[in-house]
């Protein structure tokens, strides 16, 4: 008796392929201050970094600062960041939220934008979503919501993370 | 059509719909949920969800050295470990898999990912060369000892357990239409069905293949973001526990199962056990396969 196969083997040339682009809003800033910090009021605290201090915080982390991706406030219980970080073929926005004593309490990401024409090198492409003002519209159309499969790691985030630390140590926590 | 996150979070009253993402297990883990009840009580149902996620990634990590899974893999050799019922969980369900598939799946490999750089090595006693998971024991439910050192990863099945307690905390708030994603191994419950696209092995940029999922798990394995040339030879991240080769092929496995935890350890079956033993064990689970083939690189 045929028992039909549980495994079906597709050869992916012979499949019609889409591209669609996954972009995903998860939360606006407003919306992810509100989850970390609610009913508080957030004053942005400035973050203007020397060249000394700018190079510290890159040979402590081995990363690159880049000025205007990174923004800060402060609230009555802790410190709200938010941040953009590029990879090979996405760029995340993402905040993180702090006590006052500068430990990491919760880290969302805000947005996910998938990009396999590099894109991601492109400064043009990448100031639609970064330091994006309040409330902008956000330009999406894209169909596919979940996906599986070749999916990318959050190592950016977490280099990001970690570099937001050391900027707080910097700029705030020794000011 | 518009894919939003709902920035309108409550439609009518005591009615929420959420959608949230944080790197978590190495990746992207994405929460969706609905509910009737306010956006304020999902919102915190979901970081009820994440803290579980979070909860098991520090139990269970190979990275972290102060994980549970380290300390097992620095001292139980040396005298029984007492694990929380997760880590015994996840355990017991890694030496069932490696059991039922004749060693096809085997959570004992990670000496040779080391060697290859894929895996940090951390101190403790020299792996021995033919340790095996059968060295593995559970005790009394919560403790585990090793009968020889060796090094114990719980890479293959962790992240499709964490989904799968992630499903759970939002079932038990009440939520309706769930849907967690680690990085591409998920899981949907509730009424609705949710459309899965599946990317191409080795263009992720384009998907291939698009299937409907209604209260079932779907994981997928493939070596194409692990593979890479180390001192002049090619690995990746799966590695055929009866050769000791590294995955090199275009493949993909994709496997859909009732959980996340046997959708994970299925794909790694498929991938290297005998297929006779593959179609057992789908069925056992009443599981299927999917095989994307690109052309080898």
């Amino acid at each position: 008796m045929f028992t039909p196969s549980r495994i079906v083997f597709l050869p992916v040339a012979a499949l019609a392929a889409a591209q669609p682009v996954q972009a995903m809003v998860y939360l606006s800033l407003e919306q992810a201050q509100e989850l970390m910090f609610p009913r508080q009021t957030l004053t942005p605290a400035p973050l203007a970094l020397s060249a000394a201090e700018i190079a510290a915080v890159e040979r402590e982390t081995g990363t690159r600062y880049f000025a205007g991706a990174l923004r800060a406030w402060k609230g009555a219980d802790g410190y709200f960041f938010a941040d953009a970080v590029i990879g090979k073929h996405d760029l995340i926005r993402y905040a993180v939220g702090l006590t006052l004593e500068g430990k990491v309490r919760q880290v969302e990401i805000l947005e996910y934008r998938e990009a396999y024409g590099g894109e991601v090198r492109n400064a043009a492409w990448r100031s639609q979503f970064i330091g994006r003002a309040h409330g902008d519209p956000v330009q999406l159309g894209h169909d596919i919501r979940n996906v599986s499969g070749a999916t990318l790691s959050c190592q950016h985030v977490t280099d990001g993370i970690r570099r937001l630390l050391a900027v707080y140590a910097i700029a705030i926590a020794a000011r | 059509m518009p894919l939003q996150s709902p920035r309108v979070e409550r439609r009518d009253a005591g009615h929420a719909s959420v959608r949230r993402a944080r790197p978590l297990l190495g990746t992207r883990v994405e929460i969706g949920a609905a509910a009737s009840v306010s956006a304020a009580e999902l919102h915190r149902a979901v970081d009820a969800a994440f803290a579980t996620i979070d909860r098991i990634e520090r139990l269970m990590s190979y990275h972290d050295p102060e994980s549970e899974l380290s300390r097992l893999n620095r001292e139980a050799a040396a005298r029984p470990q007492r694990v929380h019922r997760d880590t015994g969980a996840v355990v017991r369900a890694a030496l069932e898999f490696a059991s039922l598939s004749g060693g096809a799946f085997d959570p004992c490999v990670a000496p040779w990912l080391e060697d290859w750089g894929l895996l940090p090595r951390h101190g403790g006693p020299r792996p021995a060369h033919d340790a095996s998971w059968r060295d593995v024991e559970i005790l009394d439910e919560s403790h585990v000892r090793f009968r020889r050192p060796l090094r114990l990863d719980l890479g293959g099945i962790a992240k499709g357990y964490a989904v799968d307690q992630a499903v759970q905390v939002l079932k038990q708030s009440g939520a309706r239409s769930i849907l967690v994603n680690a990085g591409g191994d998920l899981r949907v419950a509730g009424e609705q069905g949710e459309t899965i696209a599946v990317r191409s092995p080795q263009e992720p940029a384009f998907i291939v293949r698009t299937l409907v999922l209604h209260e079932a798990a779907l994981a997928t394995s493939s070596a194409c973001y692990s593979r890479r040339r180390v001192a002049g030879v090619e690995v990746s991240a799966l590695l055929d526990p009866a050769s000791r080769a590294p995955y090199l092929g275009g493949a993909s496995v994709s496997v859909r199962a009732a959980d996340c935890t046997t959708a994970d350890a299925l794909t790694k079956i498929v991938l290297f056990a005998e297929p006779r033993t593959a179609e057992r064990a789908l069925t056992a689970f009443r599981a299927q396969a999917l095989v994307l083939q690109a052309d080898s690189a």
